[in-house]
């Protein structure tokens, strides 16, 4: 019986983290905190560091899932 | 796009709206053009690095989750929209709209 409570337990951990890999992330990031500087290639040529725009603008970015899914 | 139909609210504010996937460059240009989008996009390509950094990567899909974030001149994070709510620019417009009349 404890075996197969334990292969249960196992079972159910399982399909937990099976779970876990199709629900969408939650960012750990919260409001106030310093948004993680990056550098990355721009449709408009050359590339965007985010830290650019320090002192100077409010930046929005909007993450998508991919180009061709519209939204 | 929504955030295209949205940006006009953008307009009054010295903000800078990017789109950020993980497609490569050339795909995302081709959308753009399709569809008309003058905000330029970020390609997040080559690692995921980015969406990893901000928490919005699906891993599985290798795909960015839909998000928004809006950073203040301090680089501080003032506005965070996660899926769907996400498509909606109100939010993301108003937080950009109280940061400049901050008076930074």
């Amino acid at each position: 019986m404890r075996k197969l409570s334990v292969a249960l337990l196992g079972v159910v951990a399982g399909a937990g983290l099976f779970a876990q890999g199709i629900t969408p992330p939650k960012t750990q990031l919260k409001v106030g905190d310093e948004a993680p500087d990056f550098s990355l290639p721009s449709t408009q040529g050359g590339r965007v560091k985010l830290s650019d725009f320090h002192g100077k603008n409010v930046v929005v970015l909007a993450f998508y899932p991919a180009a061709f899914t519209g939204g | 796009m929504a955030y295209q139909a949205g940006i006009a609210k953008f307009n009054d504010t010295d903000t800078k709206v990017f789109g950020i996937s993980t497609d490569n460059t050339p795909s995302q240009r081709e959308f753009a053009a399709k569809n008309n989008i003058t905000v330029p996009f970020l390609s997040d390509f080559a690692k995921r690095e980015v969406s990893k950094e901000y928490g919005v990567l699906i891993e599985s899909a290798g795909m960015a989750n839909r998000a928004t974030f809006v950073i203040d001149k301090d680089g501080k994070i003032l506005h965070i929209e996660e899926g769907n709510s996400a498509i909606d620019p109100t939010g993301a417009a108003e937080a950009c709209s109280r940061a400049a009349h901050r008076g930074q």
